[in-house]
């Protein structure tokens, strides 16, 4: 029950072969041509600067530097990625980063939908006024010095707590999940009810698995925010290096390649230093390498979570 | 889907039900729901409450933790009424100015320039969203017309891969295909070698192109985001429909339009309500990166503002009474959207 | 739904437990001071205050962008064996410091080192430094009280918010002995040395404007392509926080060292120039190299990046620009080979005016370590601050290990193999030979140690031929000199408040300082693109921008500073 939110036994699917004929018509043979072509061509525009990025962080800093790199790199050269996994805080802060986020979808798409159940419930008579308070929510911040005191005086500093506890419930997830909850036939839960399931089990058995495409959604919504996140390791955990987190780590790793920067006036002595120093890496290239290694893990929860999206879910369970 | 293969669930089976006010009519169910704040059913009693008492128990202790983590912090707004200085200690060891803070960003010299930053950032995000939203609207509907599934998994995941790009990666990208064609910059070697224009465009000089640019850039990278959550509400529309349609001879195009579209329409809906409040709250770092001095007068935004007035100079009020100004506007503008969802009877937030 | 969540905080814990141990370095134990047993050898503490037999745990709190050393470096263990100090770092980028700043100060705990840059005024008005003028009279703290000796007044802190004192032990710039290094970071309008060569290496003596942007016309006329690409004659540095590549010229050209956005006269009088004739003259040339097309229009819309890319292919003939600004440029062309396109630095000057581009490195009065307020082991601090500033210990820090990072000649001259030298250069390496983040806030023994040899390898006349390539060699042969150093003007005396640049302003002077930045931004690229014919409206009309500032108080703001260093330093 812990481990997963896949569906229960009555909310089993299976299947069933439905045939469908599919008709050549002239105009589904131009219409398929016509979307074929535009997909490939906005596929195109889009993976073109991914894969120029990717040859950028395979290519040597040096001549990196020059410019003008298509979808190959010119110079290859592995050192930009031996930069980044030779640095010996990554691999601790990687997996602080995998724990943060599965904790943080689990906690968050948990507390999140029961919320969203409450507040699906026609019925339930404080619906609007704490729908309107979470709704709030998404439009004003406290501010940084706030937050951070509130963190303090809860003990969360330089703890795992600081990471999860704040942003177990996001309004704008919740929005999206009642909404879709609302959309589930009333017909669905009124079964329920006569079969003596309370408002718990009717949540837990009955909508979790009819939000399956949705839950989706949001996980990957909150899983992609908690990775990409550096602010709360900044400002809560940076005392502590064990809670480091890959994506804070990566980006002291860019501040110190791209050391030589300086403010008008220039302090030009301790950029010098650096400067003089030399280096086999440049900011340009390694940039390349540090998104290419801060993004590739969570790219891959795309495509698991694909198999989420089927049609048909729903309308399946509502004629029982 | 696959036309060989239909998930479904162990109890389903049937044709669908005509469809009826409780579920199936979009309108017929919001009327539904609108007429419910009259409905006797929602009347507060100690009955109802004791009744409700599981609904209750999933959302109050959920609705105290919110308040202590979004509602309680909001005492620091105290720094917008005051002359802020970190030194001086905590927060009620300040110094009070009243209003002083929101007269000088008001009025003045800052007031003018204030007017001009709000307007940009209206004209800049009111671009983006519009675009953004069509754009994955059309994606969403052309890429559901896809009836090859490892096709189409594979344009999603393409389409989606670019939000992962920071902004400072995309900015320079960005920067460097609107340079010209000798520093890389593609979309003039395009115009150029279609006879479009003799010379190169500085884009990136002529404040008239600067809003475009930012809801064309904008819309690279969220372009295949946005749609994922139009997909995700295209798996809530009964399969059953489309072949009630195709019986009825219905071809593609007045499937799409007649049952795919309004099938998201809720969503749609939603999600431009929500995102009509935040309208002001543009992300800093494309104007910022991509401005400069030349288009100033178009690109700097609220953010970029208090980023160079506020934060650089230290000058914490000011950032927060941007910060308060733009959760004013917010409220009524998602007020305003709610309303006008309510009135039009669609899906709203509250 | 409870036992789930229960079970799963569990899981949650052990992994975090789990790691935390992992996480945690032993010897924490106190040892009682009589078993105080003081290693052999200079590295040690001969007072006994650090030493192994009583181990000492430091936080340090850095702002760099660089990062926590390697848990095998080297030198870390060394500090470990030798005074029994292990160091627990947190260290933030300069992107990243004004947040964590700002919620440190609310919260009022510090770590017991603090390391600051250009922030020291808002983390002494939180109390958050320790003044440090009493600890250093007790002569435990030999080297840090030498080191501040002389200079103590510019070091110490002279204004009203909190007690005058010494709160940060500045970390760059404070000279031992003669100041040493062949290479120039100072500002120049810097030309690549084939269009000297073209030219047949004329005389750089007396340059002017004119004949800066002749030299780059002739040239570039004889070659309009550059490996294919076309020829840029002159390349305005304006991108994002640079500014000052388009704003500074006219008072360099005007015969003014550095100030910033002032010009500082005999009188210690500071008034801006961006609206008086220096610039407009300086703009009025810009203005026509532009309409001749020796300017790239690009100029403006450059990112940095875009801006380094360009001198890196070596189509740029010439550009101003500070030299350390551009040192990824010149590796990228030295590493593919190509170091006629590499640069010189050059001094154009109005009419009748000495340059004054290079000047004597200042002291950075506003970087460094300071102890924090509530470190419960202050002296221990200090001490560890007093040790690292210790000649052998500097040796340890700029130059590494004898035998392992550099070799000692027969003469007692340091030097380095070329093995030794690429490794210097390899990140990797040093994140586990050298301790970078911390280096970076620690006071130096800038200029020479006692022995003679410089502070560092870069500083060290013979390394610095050494790493000259024959081509550069050659070239400064030519013009019969033998540093880069030495084509700019020798720096004269600093004057007494130098720099203007580096005075902490008020913050109603930041933001005008700011507008005046927004006005050159915004006018300034129109006045250079536009028609020469409209030079003189579009001239005006940045004027008048100019005029609607209120540049009085940040005048003012700058002559209070001028005035308070001239009365205190």
């Amino acid at each position: 029950m812990s481990s997963t939110l896949v569906a229960k036994p009555l909310a089993q699917p299976t299947l069933r072969r439905r045939s469908r004929r599919r008709r050549w018509t002239a105009e589904g043979v131009i219409f398929t041509t016509l979307n074929t072509t535009f997909l490939l061509l906005l596929a195109a525009a889009m993976i073109y600067p991914l894969l120029n990025t990717l040859a950028t962080s395979l290519n040597d800093g040096m001549d990196a530097v020059r410019g003008g790199i298509g979808i190959w790199p010119r110079v290859f050269s592995l050192k930009n990625y031996e930069v980044v996994l030779s640095m010996h805080t990554i691999y601790q802060a990687f997996f602080m980063s995998v724990l943060k986020t599965i904790v943080v979808v689990v906690t968050n798409l948990l507390f999140t939908s029961m919320l969203a159940y409450a507040l699906s419930r026609n019925e339930f008579i404080f619906r609007r006024p704490i729908t309107l308070i979470f709704v709030l929510t998404m439009y004003f911040d406290a501010g940084l010095i706030p937050n951070y005191l509130l963190i303090r005086d809860l003990g969360m500093l330089n703890s795992f707590q600081a990471y999860w506890v704040p942003v177990m419930i996001s309004a704008f997830n919740l929005i999206i999940l009642r909404t879709y909850m609302k959309s589930i036939p009333e017909e669905i839960i009124e079964s329920a009810r006569i079969d003596g399931a309370g408002e718990f089990r009717t949540w837990w058995l009955i909508v979790m698995p009819l939000c399956k495409p949705t839950l989706a959604v949001v996980g990957l919504f909150v899983a992609v925010g908690s990775w990409n996140s550096w602010l709360d390791t900044l400002l809560y955990n940076s005392g502590e290096q064990w809670l480091s987190t890959l994506q804070y780590e990566l980006q002291k790793l860019l501040a110190s390649s791209m050391n030589a920067g300086a403010n008008s006036g220039g302090n030009a002595a301790s950029a010098a230093s650096v400067a003089q120093g030399g280096q086999v890496t440049t900011p340009i290239s390694l940039r390349s390498a540090i998104t290419v290694v801060a993004a590739v893990p969570i790219l891959f929860v795309y495509p698991f979570l694909q198999k989420h999206f089927v049609s048909g879910l729903m309308i399946g369970s509502v004629k029982g | 889907m696959t036309d060989a293969t239909v998930s479904t669930l162990v109890a389903g089976s049937g044709p669908e039900p005509d469809p009826e006010p409780a579920n199936g009519s979009r309108s017929g169910k919001r009327k539904a729901r609108t007429n419910a704040a009259k409905d006797p059913r929602r009347e507060i009693t100690w009955d109802r409450i004791w009744a409700q008492r599981v609904l209750l128990a999933m959302a109050v202790p959920l609705l105290l933790y919110q308040i202590l983590f979004k509602y309680v912090p909001v005492y620091g707004w105290a720094i917008g009424f005051q002359d802020y200085k970190p030194g001086r200690g905590g927060i009620w060891e300040q110094e009070w100015v009243g209003l002083e803070n929101f007269v000088d960003l008001f009025t003045g010299v800052n007031g003018e320039r204030f007017a001009r930053v709000v307007a940009n950032t209206l004209g800049q995000s009111t671009l983006t969203l519009i675009v953004g939203t069509f754009g994955a609207i059309v994606l969403a509907l052309l890429l559901n017309e896809v009836k090859n599934q490892p096709f189409k998994r594979v344009m999603q995941n393409i389409t989606y891969m670019p939000h992962f790009l920071s902004w400072v990666i995309v900015a320079s990208l960005a920067s460097v295909a609107l340079s010209l064609p000798s520093s890389g910059g593609f979309i003039n070697q395009a115009l150029m070698s279609l006879n479009l224009v003799d010379e190169p465009i500085l884009f990136l000089t002529e404040p008239n192109y600067f809003w475009g640019i930012v809801a064309g850039t904008n819309l690279w990278k969220e372009l295949g985001w946005n749609t994922i959550l139009y997909l995700a509400a295209i798996t809530a529309i009964d399969p059953t429909l489309y072949e009630a349609a195709e019986v009825d001879g219905a071809g593609r195009y007045r499937k799409m339009f007649s049952i795919t579209l309004p099938g998201i329409m809720p969503t749609i809906v939603v999600l431009l309500i929500i995102n009509s409040g935040w309208i002001l709250s543009t992300n800093f770092e494309l104007p910022y990166f991509l401005g400069n001095g030349l288009v100033s007068e178009t690109a700097e935004t609220i953010d970029v503002f208090v980023l160079r007035y506020g934060y650089e100079l230290g000058n914490y009020s000011l950032a927060v009474v941007a910060g308060i100004f733009k959760t004013v506007v917010a409220i009524i503008l998602v007020g305003s959207a709610n309303l006008a969802a309510k009135r039009l009877n669609q899906e709203t937030l509250v | 739904m409870r036992t789930a969540r229960t079970k799963f905080s569990a899981l949650v814990m052990a992994a975090v437990v789990s790691v935390g141990l992992a996480g945690c370095s032993p010897g924490d134990e106190e040892v009682p001071p009589e078993d105080v047993v003081i290693p052999e050898g200079e590295l040690a503490d001969q007072s006994g205050t650090l030493t192994p037999s009583n181990p000492t745990e430091l936080s340090v709190w850095i702002t760099a962008a660089a990062q926590a050393p390697a848990p095998d470096n080297k030198i870390t263990k060394l500090i470990e064996e030798q005074l029994g100090v292990t160091l627990k770092y947190e260290i933030v980028t300069p992107d990243n410091v004004d947040q964590k700043i700002g919620v440190m100060l609310a919260g009022g705990e510090f770590p017991d080192l603090v390391g600051t840059s250009d922030l020291e005024m808002r983390l002494l008005e939180g109390g958050a430094l320790l003044p440090l003028d009493d600890m250093l009279a007790t002569g435990d703290y030999p080297n840090l009280a030498t080191h501040v000796e002389e200079d103590i007044k510019r070091m110490s802190y002279s204004g009203t918010e909190v007690d005058p004192g010494l709160y940060i032990i500045p970390n760059y710039n404070r000279f031992y002995g003669e100041i040493t290094g062949g290479t120039y970071y100072g500002p120049a309008f810097w030309i690549q040395k084939r269009v000297l060569e073209d030219a047949g290496y004329p005389d750089l003596e007396n340059m002017t404007l004119e004949r800066y942007f002749e030299l780059i016309e002739e040239f570039k006329a004889k070659n309009p392509e550059t490996n294919g690409a076309p020829t840029v004659g002159f390349e305005l540095l304006a991108s994002k926080g640079r500014e000052w590549g388009m704003t500074n010229p006219p008072a360099l050209l005007a015969g003014s060292p550095n100030n910033g956005g002032v010009i500082v006269d005999e009188n210690d009088t500071a008034e801006i120039y961006a609206d008086k004739d220096i610039a407009k003259d300086f703009y009025k040339v810009l203005n026509e190299q532009y309409d001749k097309g020796l300017v790239d229009p690009e100029s403006f819309t450059l990112t940095f990046d875009q801006y380094t890319a360009k001198l890196a292919t070596g189509t740029v003939l010439g550009m101003h620009d500070q030299g350390w600004n551009f040192g990824t440029a010149t590796q990228s062309l030295q590493s593919a080979g190509m170091d006629e396109y590499t640069y010189v630095p050059l001094m154009p000057a109005y009419e009748g005016v000495e340059p004054w581009y290079a000047d004597r490195d200042v002291m950075n009065s506003n970087q460094g370590f300071g102890v924090s307020t509530s470190s419960e082991q202050p002296e221990e601090a200090l001490k560890f601050l007093d040790m690292m500033l210790s000649e052998p210990w500097q040796k340890v820090l700029s130059w590494g290990i004898e035998g392992e990072d550099y070799e000692v000649g027969a003469d007692g001259v340091y030097s380095r193999t070329d093995e030794q030298r690429a490794n210097a250069r390899d990140t990797t390496w040093r994140a586990s030979n050298r301790l970078e983040a911390l280096l970076e806030m620690l006071p130096k023994h800038q200029g020479q140690f006692s022995d003679g040899n410089a502070y560092g390898p870069d500083d060290q006349p013979a390394e610095f031929l050494a790493t000259l390539t024959d081509y550069d060699q050659a070239f400064i042969e030519k013009y019969g000199k033998e540093t880069w150093r030495q084509f700019v003007n020798e720096p004269p005396e600093n004057p007494k408040y130098y720099p203007a640049w580096n005075i902490t302003l008020s913050d109603d002077a930041n933001e005008i300082n700011q507008q005046l930045t927004d006005a050159n931004v915004q006018q300034l690229p129109k006045i250079i693109a536009g028609e020469p014919s409209e030079f003189e409206a579009n001239w005006q009309t940045y004027v008048d921008a100019i005029d609607k500032v209120d540049v009085t108080v940040y005048e003012d703001a700058i002559n209070d500073g001028i005035q308070d260093r001239l009365a205190n330093w």
